[in-house]
């Protein structure tokens, strides 16, 4: 019992990280139809800063994971000012676009931090619910991200800029008749799917060391998540983060941990073979 | 299958026909055609003859860029001209070379082996395909990549296909009692094979089943309702793509002699896909060449950074680099490649200096030069792509 609470707590809190991998990509691809393969990068980067501000700038911890979220959205935003920034660049050009990014940072960080995992203890301690150990990082991952996860319902609610970029999502066309700044807000979507993966990257370093070429699986499971809602919907989005989150937990926990990627992509492919299904019958 | 490897002339491919090197007889010599043939035949005699000159590391190299061509050309077919996206296609080389291995440590001859290399992995590919290639753009993209993944964990968790380690000790190709072990052999063999698999391919292209694909490419509801069989077309080609590149990582790795899930990484995928992108998606030749270009640029780079007083990592860093910049200047500013980009100045320049030239003439016959045409198709693709992928949301929020 002790070990089930175990590992469904360490796997909500990881599934938390990926849902927050995952409204990157379901913020990025609603607004500009593009899937930015660089989602996991830009967790990677805001991991490494964060990093770099603790240990070698000596700032305080939540000062230092604040820049390293920061740093992740400045460079979403450069990733999307050359994914998206030319204007007639189609979405499957802005993939590949967005790919060279990715291989390219791969050489800035093994220039800037080498190519070894990269980890620091953010929240120490732990704490022992119904007879399992647990660390308090847990905690703060899981709360971290769903109070991100509400500002972003209350932005895209609430805010101008959300607004505009929900009608962007929901018609292109009719939200620039309505004089939208579609590119813009192209790119403002880049810069939040960055804080949103620098935050999932935060947030996940100290519970799972990241090396330069972590950014394949972060993302490859950002995306397992936002498949959920059809990369459209932010609620299915950590639905799915839980479920794969979860599921990886409970494979490493009670088979072999090697498996747990396996199940994740396994699960991830039927999902998606089963939607185009569902799609071609509608259709 | 079978369709594709049918060698079926164009019925009336358009005025350009005469153009193909065997229909020599009964036509006028074209200059253009002369001078495309005069450098076909130049680069094959220059690939025969360079392994005699090249040093023991250089001919390793050498040899690697004739297998990564045979891949990317297939990659080429895929992506360029049926339009499906692949970022996992390093999967089927190590699915190759795996096959490769196994069987031959367990007694079975190698030449056997090698030849059972290709089959298991379009059987793969072919059994794959029927649920992944349903999905489209991005999709597929994952799709591919999750499944490059998917294997490689499982084979590293299998201690019949020798786990994490992999296997070393491979015995060398031969037949009989004959082995192949110098070099200079495998070179000419896989360039033997580059040639053999370049022929298939642009003989494909130009039958009926390459209209077919560049038709699907271009919208496979059009194609499909012309009466192309568009799902068996796709996966034949998917398969035929994967046959390449399970014979490429056969011959791989019984040159190399050592195969483990290591060999076979993501960014093999993403390398494969700046081969295929750099010069224009859908040209075979711009496969070939960006093999080739990308092969030379990453050796150099490996020997700067491999220069006394470089740090351990600076080959990554700077191959890395390499691949990344490049993809994504090609793709920002010169989308369908640089072939098509050369050929548009060098039009333009004919165009200026004579008038009526032949060069400016060809250009505007019925049936433009594949390469170009098939680039512009590529660029049709991406945009339809597009525009199927703002197909579905589009429905969805008429729906709401």
């Amino acid at each position: 019992m002790s070990a089930f609470v175990e590992y469904l707590v360490s796997g909500i809190a990881l599934g938390c990280g990926f849902a927050l991998l995952a409204s990157g990509f379901v913020a990025i691809f609603r607004v500009t139809e593009v899937i930015n393969f660089a989602q996991g990068t830009l967790a990677v980067l805001g991991g490494f800063t964060a990093y770099s501000a603790l240990t070698s700038a000596g700032l305080p911890q939540g000062l230092a994971e604040v820049l390293g979220v920061l740093a992740a959205g400045a460079a979403g935003l450069a990733f999307g000012w050359v994914a998206v920034g030319r204007r007639g660049t189609p979405p499957l050009a802005s993939l590949v676009i967005t790919l060279g990014l990715a291989v390219a940072a791969y050489a800035a960080e093994i220039a800037i931090w080498g190519d070894q995992p990269i980890s620091y203890t953010a929240l120490p301690g732990g704490f022992v619910l119904a007879g399992a150990h647990l660390l308090r990082q847990y905690l703060l991952v899981i709360g971290a991200a769903l109070v991100a996860l509400l500002a972003l319902g209350v932005f895209f609610t609430r805010t101008y800029v959300g607004k505009g970029m929900s009608a962007c999502a929901s018609n292109r066309f009719a939200a620039r008749v309505v004089g939208i700044n579609v590119r813009r807000m192209g790119l403002f979507a880049f810069g939040l799917g960055g804080l949103l993966g620098g935050l999932a990257g935060v947030l996940l370093i100290p519970i799972q060391p990241l090396s330069f070429n972590s950014d394949v699986d972060l993302a490859i499971s950002g995306f397992a998540a936002a498949i959920f809602g059809g990369l459209r919907s932010f609620e299915m989005a950590l639905v799915g983060g839980l479920v794969l989150g979860v599921a990886e937990s409970m494979v490493a926990g009670y088979a072999q941990a090697s498996y747990e990627t396996i199940v994740a992509l396994g699960l991830m492919l039927l999902l998606m073979v089963w939607q185009a299904r569902r799609r071609m019958e509608l259709a | 299958m079978r369709a594709l490897l049918s060698r079926r002339p164009p019925a009336r491919a358009g005025g350009r026909a005469g153009a193909r090197p065997g229909e020599a007889p009964r036509r006028r010599l074209d200059p253009a055609a002369a001078v495309r043939a005069g450098a076909v035949l130049a680069a094959a005699a220059g690939t025969l003859v360079l392994p005699l000159w090249l040093s023991a590391a250089n001919l390793t190299v050498y040899i690697l860029t004739g297998l990564y061509a045979v891949t990317a050309i297939g990659l080429s077919l895929l992506m360029g001209y049926a339009g499906q996206v692949s970022l996992g296609q390093a999967v089927f080389f190590a699915i190759g070379a795996y096959t490769a291995a196994v069987l031959s440590l367990h007694g079975i001859p190698a030449a056997a082996a090698l030849v059972a290399a290709p089959v298991l992995a379009a059987a793969v590919a072919a059994v794959v395909g029927v649920p992944i290639l349903r999905l489209r753009g991005h999709h597929l993209a994952f799709a591919t990549l999750a499944f490059q993944l998917i294997v490689l964990s499982v084979i590293s968790n299998t201690a019949f296909l020798g786990g994490g380690l992999g296997f070393t000790a491979i015995p060398a190709l031969g037949i009989g009692g004959a082995a192949l072990t110098s070099p200079r052999g495998y070179a000419w063999l896989v360039w033997a094979v580059t040639a053999l698999v370049m022929v298939l391919t642009l003989n494909i292209i130009r039958s009926r089943p390459g209209r077919a694909l560049r038709a699907l490419a271009t919208s496979e509801a059009a194609a499909e309702s012309a009466g192309i069989p568009v799902v068996r077309y796709k996966l034949a080609t998917f398969a035929l793509s994967a046959a390449y590149a399970g014979f490429a990582g056969g011959v791989y790795v019984f040159f190399i002699g050592y195969a483990a899930p290591d060999s076979f990484p993501v960014s093999l995928s993403v390398e494969l896909v700046v081969m295929v992108v750099i010069f224009g998606l859908g040209s075979v030749w711009g496969a070939l060449l960006g093999a080739v270009g990308i092969s030379v640029l990453v050796q150099v780079l490996t020997n700067v950074g491999t220069l006394p007083g470089m740090p351990e990592y600076m080959p990554t860093l700077l191959s890395y680099a390499a691949y990344g910049v490049i993809l994504v200047l090609i793709m920002v500013f010169l989308p369908t490649g640089l072939l098509p980009a050369v050929r548009r100045l060098w039009t333009a320049a004919a165009r200026r200096l004579g008038g009526t030239g032949g060069k400016a003439d060809s250009s505007q016959a019925p049936a433009p030069p594949p390469a170009a045409a098939l680039a512009r198709s590529l660029v049709s693709f991406l945009r339809l792509s597009s525009a199927k992928g703002g197909g579905k949301p589009p429905e969805q929020t008429r729906r709401q």
